[in-house]
């Protein structure tokens, strides 16, 4: 864990000294004591706090939809084959086109508030979301389900006790996934089309020429990231203590 | 709808049952009545024709291997009793009615262990009897969890994974899996074909004592013909595909049997020169 630390470390030293010294720009870069500071002031001020709720409320409930949708549609298109035929298409139709292309649209169908942001994450995690579900349904060894059958399980019962359990590691990796690009989705949809947020909060203070500002939101939205794949990590362990050791 | 073969009747078990029938001696539990079953070649056109007339009967509590060549369909045997698969012809009865699908009271014993890796040991035992169908039929005479897995020599392993267990002890899991939702009959398909060869000689012990406490019937598949002989009531010799039964050989040998007896020498022998070895 120590050795994780040094090059962390290393890059801030450097990017102060540099600053400090002018070899890098103050006007353009921002040492990381000013950073901190600026960020201190956006704590206290509530500034911060405010647009991070208002984007994770946005990432949350999109990521919550997608995660039900798109795992339901997963398990559906792995079990049954018209599902398959008439889904596998679409997706992989759709799955190329990048979702800040449809934001436009979608600011067009659902209006400038949060429904098209909402939408846009949605949309956006659900492709990993469902193919890992897919994905991991599939390789479920197939005497699993020859086993609960046999113990006398109706079909709902194979579906919860085999086809979400066997599948769960796969799900999750598809949580994850959906998860790290939700967050990358948000920030460009709220630079694109919102006044709120940890997004717009970038580009605001990049317009109004905060510099600190820019490179402490940009900071929050890496430990963001950083912060939720540890929680996604610790759940996994705790949910499926079989998982990790069963591989290796 | 009166005639008397009908090897293309699309619900042969509801036409049939008027005209089943019953095997005479009432003591026979499973009953194989002119059973044939083909598949379609996946690789191109036409039929594969797996079993071609199967006969045989076995009672309840009795012990029987079937041994036949690699491919000669003994797992499809298992597959139809269990339910998972329907006949082309002829009829599948157990208690004399006839198989329509899987069921809790002929549960499938699997080789590669079919235990579920999520569940631990004892939530793999517990799972058949807290499912639906099996939950008011056992009520009042279901063995404990721990029971079950005593029964099995595993003691005190219920908190373990499947990961954390040998191949043979997940093999003990699995039995007591089965049992746990008081079957009439196990329908082992080489439960003991991927263990190594000591642990093998141990759980063929193992499996023996437990029948013996039990009192299930048991349909043994194997290719190994000691296995068969040391275990087994009565041996089961198939062909080649199309599968037939070949002869039915009982060992009358007293128990515990022994693979240096004399009888079991010669016994093997003879099945060796059924199957086309000879040793």
């Amino acid at each position: 864990m120590r050795a994780k630390l040094v090059s962390p470390i290393l890059l801030l030293a450097s990017w102060e000294i540099g600053v400090r010294l002018e070899w890098l720009d103050p006007r353009l870069v921002a040492p990381p004591s000013l950073v901190v500071t600026e960020l201190w002031r956006l704590i206290e001020s509530g500034d911060l706090v405010a647009a991070l709720a208002v984007s994770l409320f946005r990432v949350v409930a999109g990521f919550l939809i997608a995660a039900v949708v798109g795992t339901a549609l997963g398990v559906l298109m792995a079990r049954i084959r018209a599902i398959e035929l008439a889904l596998d298409p679409l997706i992989e139709l759709f799955r190329p086109v990048s979702p800040l292309a449809l934001f436009p649209l979608f600011i067009l169908w659902f209006g400038i508030g949060e429904a098209s942001k909402v939408f846009i994450i949605a949309f956006a995690c659900s492709f990993p979301i469902i193919l890992n579900t897919y994905a991991g349904v599939r390789g479920i060894d197939p005497t699993f389900f020859k086993a609960s059958r046999s113990l006398g399980a109706s079909p709902w019962e194979v579906t919860h006790t085999v086809v979400l359990r066997g599948s769960l590691p796969h799900i999750f990796t598809g949580l994850r996934l959906g998860w790290g690009i939700a967050l990358i989705v948000i920030v460009a949809a709220e630079m694109i089309g919102a006044v709120r947020g940890i997004g717009y909060m970038v580009l605001e203070s990049q317009q109004t020429f905060r510099i600190p500002r820019v490179f402490g939101a940009i900071l929050i939205i890496g430990f963001l990231g950083f912060v939720t794949d540890l929680g996604f990590r610790h759940l996994r362990r705790r949910m499926m203590p079989w998982y990790r050791e069963a591989r290796d | 709808m009166m005639g008397t073969a009908m090897p293309e009747a699309s619900r042969p078990q509801i036409i049939r049952l008027a005209e089943v029938s019953v095997p005479t001696n009432d003591t026979s539990q499973i009953h194989f009545d002119q059973v044939s079953l083909a598949f379609c070649s996946t690789l191109g056109r036409g039929t594969v024709q797996v079993l071609d007339r199967v006969n045989f009967s076995i009672r309840a509590g009795e012990f029987v291997c079937i041994i036949g060549p690699s491919g000669c369909g003994k797992s499809t045997i298992l597959s139809l009793l269990a339910g998972y698969l329907r006949p082309n012809g002829g009829q599948i009865l157990v208690r004399a009615a006839p198989v329509v699908g899987p069921g809790s009271d002929r549960v499938m014993v699997f080789q590669s262990t079919a235990l579920f890796p999520w569940f631990t040991a004892a939530d793999n035992v517990a799972y058949g009897r807290r499912l639906g169908a099996n939950r008011h039929r056992l009520d009042g005479q279901r063995a404990t969890v721990d029971e079950l897995l005593n029964l099995v020599g595993l003691r005190g392993f219920d908190r373990h994974y499947p990961f954390e267990l040998s191949g043979g002890m997940r093999q003990r899991v699995e039995i007591a899996r089965a049992l746990a939702v008081n079957p009439d009959m196990l329908l082992m398909d080489e439960p003991l074909g991927a263990l190594d060869a000591l642990t093998r000689l141990t759980m063929q012990a193992e499996l023996i004592r437990i029948w013996r406490e039990t009192k299930r019937t048991i349909l043994f598949v194997t290719h190994d013909i000691d296995e068969a002989i040391i275990m087994a009531d009565r041996v089961i010799v198939m062909t080649t595909r199309p599968s037939r039964v070949k002869e039915e050989i009982s060992v009358d040998l007293p128990r515990p049997r022994h693979r240096d007896d004399p009888r079991v020498g010669s016994l093997s022998r003879r099945i060796a020169n059924l199957l086309g070895v000879t040793i």
